[in-house]
């Protein structure tokens, strides 16, 4: 039973960060219509950010987040103000593919000015953890989730109550009506991808602290942020924090009782499943 | 065809079957995987191209096929054309049975449901005794590439004439109905379902094939290398950069950018892999289409053509 706690403590933490690595793939996803199969290589390069800063500046990899979400969402911007606003009403196959050449480009970068070796985010409480009856919390894993859950009440509270939130809602739910108030579409999309990067590099940087990094983690990233935004559909943070949680918890129960090897099937199974069964996601609108 | 088109393509076909009388060791080799890469293309473009369903599930045939041959070689000692049939059968199953379920997913629910497919496809192999699991299977040696080359040149004419035949026949204009408007062409009496799962089907047996000859011709296989997403990548990319939807299109395609990308990862290896990143950029932008639509175009309309493609897409 104590086994049992453990296993689903360390399924939430893990899930809290799923949450925000799928919160920016939503997000773009929702309202650009464009599913960006370059985000987990974005979150990749937010993790070597981290890094860098934490090893060659010293900052405290909790502490810079904003500072490489500051960077990734100028990335962000530029490259969808530069390269992707000259697709984005293409048919859905082209900016697929063009993400896909993106992620390709990143990850050779990556290896390239990185090396493959593999990193962690080493802060000197790595290794602390909290006792909570039965169960152990790891210091650092327990900062990630947490920072996840306020960055996704964050965006949900964004959406609902600001000017921008607004009109990024607006624009998903119909183009020409958001135009016709004001929405300058181009500025419009840019500021999302941003912000969409943003929170891909915020993910990266906590996933730096809490595993490895090495410049071809991004294309299983990319996939389970796929699945938690089927699960939890895209036009709410909300519902892409419980398909997070809900696939950190499966991940962790398959790695108990059938082996770690078949955690990615069970995540990857969980998508087909969904995909198959209800294909608008299990909670709410999909698309 | 014209004539003279027919004469050709004839001319070129007799050039690629004398290469390996002709050309080095290297050539030869260069050449068989290019030729394995064209029939990947050219089966992707069947259910890619024609039917409008991209798949980034193919790599799974791929897998099947090598798998088929393997298992029937290492492990049952049967011949190496039986494995081959084992490997086709391996992907008819899979094509039946999860491509029914999958094909009623549309556009980027497709995309990564058969991207889902191929990963799990890799952990679930890697699970296998009788595939050798995580080690992988060794086949015995046989050095004949020449036949190897010849195995393939067949192949990929035996796919591009199938191409060639759907382009024509009724099975094919329904599944170019299906990708223009599939609603419309249920309400026109086609068979959505049954035309997408053998369009599927066609698209697994072709890439089985060249699968399974890939795996007797090197003789190693492990789950990793036999499910690489990155060759169902690599098809894609060749088929949309010579021309999704054509029949030549595929194999200009891969043809060019194996070329390119050998003479490229001959000088330098890690640039190979960016430029394919690049091209695919590039290729999104100025020519969607792909190469066999600028050929039709650009001699009309000239550097235009690109401003035009931009303009069509840009917000």
């Amino acid at each position: 039973m104590d086994l049992l706690a453990q296993i689903l403590a360390n399924g939430l933490l893990l899930g809290g960060l799923y949450a925000v690595m799928a919160l920016g793939l939503a997000l773009v996803w929702g309202v650009l219509n464009i599913v960006n199969l370059a985000h987990g290589a974005f979150i990749m390069l937010g993790a070597y950010l981290s890094w860098y800063l934490y090893t060659d500046a010293g900052i405290d990899p909790f502490l810079g987040l904003p500072i490489t979400a500051a960077v990734m969402f100028g990335v962000g911007y530029a490259l969808q103000r530069g390269l992707l606003n000259l697709v984005v009403r293409a048919p859905m196959f082209n900016t697929l593919l063009i993400t896909f050449g993106l992620e390709v480009i990143l990850t050779y970068l990556a290896q390239l000015v990185f090396s493959a070796d593999f990193r962690t985010i080493n802060p000197p409480y790595a290794g602390d953890s909290w006792q909570l009856g039965p169960v152990t919390l790891p210091v650092a894993r327990f900062f990630a989730f947490v920072v996840a859950i306020v960055l996704t009440i964050g965006m949900w509270l964004f959406l609902l109550h600001t000017q921008l939130g607004r009109a990024i809602r607006a624009t998903a739910q119909n183009l020409i009506a958001a135009r016709l108030y004001g929405v300058e579409p181009r500025h419009l999309y840019a500021m999302t991808f941003g912000i969409g990067l943003a929170l891909a590099s915020a993910a990266g940087g906590l996933y730096g602290t809490v595993s490895q990094v090495n410049p071809y983690i991004g294309a299983s990233l990319t996939a389970k942020s796929f699945a938690i935004s089927i699960i939890g559909g895209l036009d709410n943070p909300l519902g892409v924090l419980v398909g997070g949680l809900f696939l950190g918890v499966v991940e962790a129960l398959t790695t108990l009782y059938i082996g770690p090897t078949f955690a990615d099937v069970a995540s990857l199974g969980v998508l087909l499943l969904v995909l198959v069964v209800k294909p608008s996601g299990l909670l709410g609108r999909t698309a | 065809m014209k004539p003279v088109r027919a004469l050709l393509v004839l001319a070129a076909l007799a050039l690629l079957a004398a290469v390996p009388w002709l050309g080095s060791d290297t050539l030869i080799q260069f050449g068989i995987n290019t030729l394995l890469l064209a029939v990947l293309a050219q089966g992707w473009n069947i259910i890619g191209g024609y039917t409008g369903y991209a798949s980034f599930g193919n790599s799974v045939f791929y897998g099947l096929g090598s798998y088929g041959v393997a298992i029937a070689m290492v492990q049952w000692h049967l011949p190496f054309a039986v494995g081959l049939v084992f490997g086709v059968g391996l992907g008819i199953v899979f094509a039946c049975s999860l491509g029914v379920a999958v094909l009623r997913l549309r556009g980027h629910y497709f995309a990564i449901a058969t991207l889902a497919l191929a990963q799990v496809m890799t952990a679930i192999v890697s699970n296998i005794g009788l595939a050798g699991q995580n080690v992988g299977l060794v086949l015995p040696p046989l050095n004949n590439d020449r036949l190897f080359y010849e195995l393939a040149l067949g192949l990929l004419v035996l796919a591009t004439l199938t191409v060639w035949g759907l382009t024509r026949s009724r099975f094919g204009f329904g599944l170019i109905a299906i990708r223009e408007n599939e609603e419309g062409a249920a309400v026109m009496g086609i068979d959505t379902t049954l035309y997408k799962v053998l369009a599927f089907n066609l698209a697994g047996i072709f890439s089985a094939l060249a699968g399974g000859i890939h795996a007797y011709w090197i003789t190693f296989l492990d789950p990793e290398s036999a499910f690489d997403i990155s060759l169902n990548v690599k098809m894609i990319i060749m088929a949309v950069f010579g021309g999704p939807g054509t029949v030549l299109g595929p194999i200009v395609g891969a043809f060019s950018l194996s070329a390119i990308s050998e003479l490229l990862s001959s000088n330098v290896t890690s640039v190979a892999g960016l430029f394919f990143g690049a091209v695919i950029v590039a290729a999104i932008v100025l020519m969607p289409r792909g190469l066999a639509d600028i050929v039709r175009n650009v001699p009309k309309t000239g550097w235009r053509y690109f401003r035009q493609n931009i303009r069509a897409h840009r917000l």
